[in-house]
């Protein structure tokens, strides 16, 4: 076991590595950040000093190598745009986005399973029907249609919630993390509840279910105690590989919001052409990446009866 | 596709809703250009109210109304839908294509073309698609359609492959084809006369969904402002372009996005009827 | 199963209040959803909290470095100049006791200063600050875009090469007097110190380190900078010292960063925000029209520039005739109708206003395609170029909506355009880079009321520079050079006006832009809000701004459409 981590980490390393390059070459491939964070009437000799105090005036392996370095200690170097340690900058961005992406997740977790085993349960029947019409259709829609949707017919028109922003305090942050939450989780809801749906069906059919069920015991116990369980393990599978899409499936639900987490850091990096900024995004979306499989194939051995059995004995 | 399996497909009502859905799509996209009234970029001044600008609503010479330029939205809408299909197919295509060859490859030859292959699609997935499409979307500055497709088309071909190669693995194994090799048959004979015809399947499958996938994709990079050089228009950019005027005439984002979401669930639909036509859970 | 029905039911109807709750709702865009407590008659009010926003970040707020607007709205709280603008751009003193004594020759100011004036520290203003402060933006490590604007000042020279400690044309005469000296009169000198580079700022504050500098300014305006969240906003606090008796009046000022010019109005509506000015076209129009909102906003037109500037250097726009040609396809009127009259047409090098503009300008650029027609024949093209022409825009549906308005326009004479969208990183190099790219959808606004604003930087041969240009259409002529160089030290202002107006006449005539309009700046905020008006220099200055609090809410805002119950509207129309 500890020398399948150990690999799967060594292998992740080398992974990131080769992002990193690619990366760079490619970002370093476009124009000069100078003349983008100077602005229009910066002077000549303005441009000329900010490409020497960062580096811009080297050959392109001499900075490779030097990020390298860094980064080998930890040190994503400084921000384009305003000099501030990358580091730091995506620290207090990442919770913006961990927030929006949690509740994302409970969304998508509620909505959908709790759907998906009202289905299940009346199986055939005009709600079966029209929940997995709505689950189909939710599929098919991305953010950016059903975004600015819900900003102008749910926040603007209602006034149920605020048009877009990040508030003041904790629980104004909250308050106005709901739309964009709801946007995001609208594609997983509909995901998770077809899945637990045709996991919870299967499961119903189990012969166990219907002794328990010949016991006497209530459907609602039933379902819970026994199909539901049962049908998670695919829902964590999925859970582990939609870690990533915390980080980076925000992109265009942040921009629609103004919510000023880690993907319209990503933007507005591209924008300012903030390589290490962009460098320190997209290693912070591979590494999740990795560890999104990493934990699903945890949560598989772990979870699965087949799997567990073999190993117990 | 055999008999048994299309008499499945047809029986499966989403199935039949999908096809047909796809067929619309696909034959507005196809004939579009010609049954569109005016010319998508023609901004025509009756278009805007003479006063404020505003553009007019659905009816009259006008069939959906105007945009903000005060071009024909009809007729944009099925260029627009040619330009998404076109760039959506293209993408496909290249995906497909790429992935069976690598998966092809890596699953009849093993050893370490299968190593480097795996290696290289582990890395590959383990990249942002949206980020790194942004990234070198800024590199090439306004890319041609064609270098669009390549684009997408690029970064969606990993899943396939694998797919691929696992079907592949196992079709290696049958009998028929040690058969083929004890006979001395060539290499590239079998693959493509044996192995290939096994493994299509899947991607077939697997390929109409990720149409879908890539008009998805192609309409984001449009909505972020990246993505077919202006003024060519299509559903994503007509998206963006309609977000100014979304408290006043929402219709401008709600008919491309409602394409969109359409075209989606059309091609959806067929793949999931394609899938539960040939590969039924008993 | 009846439970099951039960359930079921109601499950219905939660699926249908969506809907209905939606269609019960009225406009909220009916009006504003808040007025003062005590009505537009009131006294200045002391306390309250100001909210304002701009599209995107902040870089810092060091005044000897930042020039783009978002910084300057910061800027102009926290610092003070000797001199500033008034709301008919009439410099008026400020730090200054009064206005500067000019000697005969009109080449040395001396200012006196005020005796009361602190820094947001504690430290009492002195002259001296006023001459570090300036030598200091001058200094070569400090890399100031703002140098060129005082290039008169006696012995600028010698400091800049290391040769002089000190500018010798900056004199301080006691505590409280300080003069500057040119080497020849310059009529726009006055308009330089006024500006944010000649803020002065405690030395004591400003050590060596830019980024620390840019972000914990120490001057001496009516604001503090309290907290800055990077991203989100910026909070500024009253500044209890400050030497304006009584002043400044609002308690705190917010201001948010990156908020989307599509949800920028809306929020606004909501009463997020206190004032807004960048909205799209639509959102604009149903301001300008909205019976409501009348006495709440503010249209200007505004003191800038906007064309097609066109590369002289380069074919096509090497010949003259060509580039009328598009000075004459332009239909600005439609232009300006599709972008919901956000513009005023513009056919000459000078936005109106200015001396030296001329309505009746006989050379003016007009949409006349006649005559576009007749220049494309002179040129030797009658029937069109035949290859396409490359026009750089902005990313962004803005700069997409010109580059199509261009391309529309220019098709009519048989010019076909490519547009070349880039990010605006590569914009500023590339178009500022020679015989690199043909047509530039760009602009230019004033740094300052006075014509050698525009003129200096975009169609002075020194201004072409071989990097970052601001003369993007690298138009070098000799006698608008020496025009202009006359004109800038004229001290007859009747003289001065018609050297411009020939300037004008020049530029127009010779085309290097086609000239297409001046933006209308539409501005407003909420009624509670007192004591703003639209600055053609300062955007956006909200030092005299004040509240009449506590804002009491307004009742039409889910005015129920007869027949709907008020049960079904969502909390009753609270938020």
């Amino acid at each position: 076991m500890i020398e399948l981590v150990l690999k799967r980490a060594a292998w992740a390393l080398v992974v990131l590595f080769l992002v990193v390059t690619g990366v760079f070459l490619l970002a370093n491939a476009v124009g000069d950040p100078a003349a983008a964070n100077l602005g229009p009437r910066a002077s000549a000799e303005q441009l000329r000093v900010y490409r020497h105090a960062h580096g811009l005036d080297r050959p392109l392996h001499e900075r490779y190598v030097r990020y390298l370095g860094a980064l080998a200690q930890g040190d994503l170097g400084r921000s384009l745009r305003d000099d501030q340690p990358v580091t730091a900058v995506i620290r207090q961005r990442l919770p913006r986005t961990a927030l929006l992406g949690s509740l994302a997740l409970f969304f998508e977790l509620c909505i959908g399973l709790g759907f998906g085993i009202f289905a299940a349960v009346r199986r055939n029947s005009w709600v079966d029907t029209s929940v997995m019409s709505a689950a189909f259709v939710g599929v098919c829609l991305p953010s950016f249609v059903t975004g600015p949707f819900f900003l102008r017919e749910v926040a603007f028109r209602l006034g149920w919630f605020p048009v877009g922003g990040y508030g003041r305090d904790a629980l104004d942050h909250l308050y106005h993390a709901v739309l964009p939450a709801l946007t995001l989780a609208i594609l997983g809801a509909a995901t998770y509840a077809r899945m637990m749906r045709s996991e919870m069906i299967e499961m119903l059919r189990a012969d166990f279910v219907r002794t328990a069920r010949a016991k006497g015991a209530s459907p609602v116990a039933v379902v819970l105690r026994h199909a539901a369980r049962n049908a998670l393990l695919p829902i964590v599978t999925m859970l582990g590989l939609s870690l990533p899409l915390v980080v980076t499936g925000a992109i265009i639900t942040e921009k629609i919001y103004d919510w000023p987490g880690i993907g319209r850091l990503a933007i507005e990096s591209i924008d300012a052409l903030d390589v290490p900024m962009i460098l320190g995004i997209v290693l912070l979306a591979s590494a999740t990446v990795q560890l999104g499989n990493f934990l699903a194939d945890l949560a598989v051995a772990a979870l699965d009866p087949r799997i567990r059995a073999g190993a117990s004995r | 596709m055999d008999v048994r399996a299309l008499r499945r497909f047809r029986k499966n009502r989403g199935a039949l809703v999908g096809a047909a859905l796809v067929a619309f799509v696909v034959t507005t996209a196809a004939l579009g250009p010609l049954l569109a009234p005016h010319a998508p970029d023609a901004q025509f001044p009756d278009a805007l109210d003479r006063v404020t600008g505003l553009p007019v609503g659905a009816g009259g010479r006008y069939l959906l109304g105007a945009d903000q330029l005060g071009r024909d939205v009809l007729s944009r809408m099925l260029h627009g839908g040619q330009t998404s299909l076109l760039v959506a197919l293209g993408a496909t295509f290249l995906a497909l294509v790429t992935g069976l060859s690598i998966g092809l490859l890596a699953g009849y030859l093993g050893g370490p073309v299968d190593t480097l292959s795996m290696r290289s699609i582990d890395v590959l997935l383990s990249l942002p698609f949206l980020l790194v499409a942004i990234v070198i979307n800024r590199v090439v500055d306004s890319p041609s359609l064609l270098v669009l497709c390549g684009l997408l088309g690029g970064l969606s071909w990993m899943t396939l492959a694998r797919i691929t190669r696992a079907k592949t693995m196992q079709v290696r194994e049958l009998e028929f084809v040690q058969a083929a090799r004890a006979l001395g048959m060539s290499q590239a004979r079998i693959v493509t006369r044996h192995v290939l015809p096994n493994v299509v399947q899947p991607a077939i499958i697997l390929g109409t969904t990720l149409v879908a996938q890539m008009i998805v994709a192609e309409s984001a990079m449009s909505f972020l402002g990246l993505g077919v050089r202006p003024p060519a228009a299509t559903w994503g950019t007509m998206l963006s372009d309609g977000v100014s005027m979304l408290s006043y005439k929402p219709l401008l984002m709600y008919l491309p996005g409602g394409m969109i979401a359409l075209t989606v669930f059309g091609f959806n639909l067929l793949g999931e009827g394609l899938r539960d036509a040939l590969d039924p859970k008993v | 199963m009846r439970s099951t029905r039960r359930s079921d039911a109601l499950a219905l109807l939660c699926a249908l209040a969506l809907p209905c709750a939606l269609a019960a709702c009225s406009d909220p865009r009916s009006g504003p959803r808040f007025a003062g407590a005590h009505g537009d008659d009131a006294a200045p009010q002391r306390g309250g909290t100001f909210v304002f926003h701009h599209e995107s970040d902040v870089r810092g707020f060091d005044p000897h470095v930042a020039f783009d607007e978002l910084s300057n709205m910061g800027i102009k709280l926290l610092f003070d100049g000797l001199l500033d603008y008034d709301h008919e751009l009439h410099l008026v003193p400020r730090l200054a006791t009064a206005l500067p004594e000019v000697s005969a020759d009109g080449r040395a100011f001396t200012f006196h200063l005020r005796h009361d004036v602190r820094f947001h520290h504690g430290r009492e203003l002195v002259a001296e600050d006023i001459r570090w402060s300036l030598e200091r933006m001058l200094s070569p490590a400090t890399a100031s875009p703002g140098v060129s604007y005082f290039a008169q000042l006696e012995g600028l020279d010698d400091y800049t090469a290391g040769r002089a400690p000190h500018v010798r044309g900056i004199e301080v005469l006691d505590r409280y007097t300080i003069r500057f000296s040119l080497r020849e009169p310059d009529q726009t000198f006055l308009n330089a110190i006024a500006m944010p580079f000649a803020a002065p700022v405690p030395r004591e504050r400003y050590g060596p380190d830019a980024v620390e500098i840019a972000r914990h300014p120490v001057g001496t305006g009516p604001y503090i900078l309290e907290d800055w969240e990077p991203g989100i906003r910026v909070t500024f606090r009253r500044n209890p010292r400050y030497w304006q008796p009584g002043k400044p009046y609002a308690d705190r000022l917010i201001y948010e960063l990156n908020l989307q010019r599509e949800t920028a109005f809306m929020r606004f509506l909501a009463g997020d925000l206190d004032h807004v000015h960048r909205m799209t076209p639509a959102d604009r129009l149903f301001l300008g029209q909205s019976a409501a909102w009348a006495s709440y906003r503010e249209l200007k037109p505004d003191a800038d520039l906007w064309g097609l500037e066109m590369n002289t250097e380069l074919p096509p726009f090497d010949n003259v005739h060509v580039r009328r040609a598009v000075g004459f396809v332009i239909d600005r009127e439609r232009w300006s109708l599709a972008r919901n009259r956000a513009l005023a047409p513009l056919g000459q090098a000078l936005p109106a206003g200015f001396a030296g503009h001329d309505p009746q300008l006989p050379e003016a650029q007009v949409r006349d395609l006649a005559r576009a027609k007749e220049e494309m024949r002179l040129a030797g093209h009658p029937d069109g170029l035949p290859e396409p022409v490359t026009l750089w825009i902005g990313e962004g549906p803005t700069g997409k909506a010109y580059g199509e308005l261009a391309q529309a326009n220019l098709a009519e004479i048989g010019i076909r355009v490519e547009l070349k969208p880039v990010s605006f990183p590569i914009y500023l190099r590339e178009t500022g880079r020679p015989r690199t790219a043909q047509m530039v959808f760009g602009g230019w606004s004033q740094d300052f009321p006075d014509p050698a604003t525009f003129f200096d930087p975009l169609f002075h041969s020194r201004a072409a520079t071989p990097t970052d240009s601001t003369n993007r259409s690298f138009f070098k002529n000799s006698t608008l050079d020496a025009l202009l160089n006359r004109a800038r030290s004229e001290r007859d202002a009747a003289r001065r006006t018609a050297m411009y107006r020939e300037a004008n006449a020049l530029v127009t005539r010779e085309a290097p832009w086609a000239f297409a309009f001046s933006n209308i700046r539409l501005e407003a905020w909420q009624p509670y809000v007192h004591g703003y008006r639209i600055h053609l220099v300062w955007s956006n200055c909200f030092r005299d701004v004040w509240l009449d609090l506590p804002r009491r809410r307004l009742a039409q805002r889910f005015a129920p459409r007869p027949g709907v119950p008020a049960a079904l509207l969502p909390f009753g129309g609270a938020r």
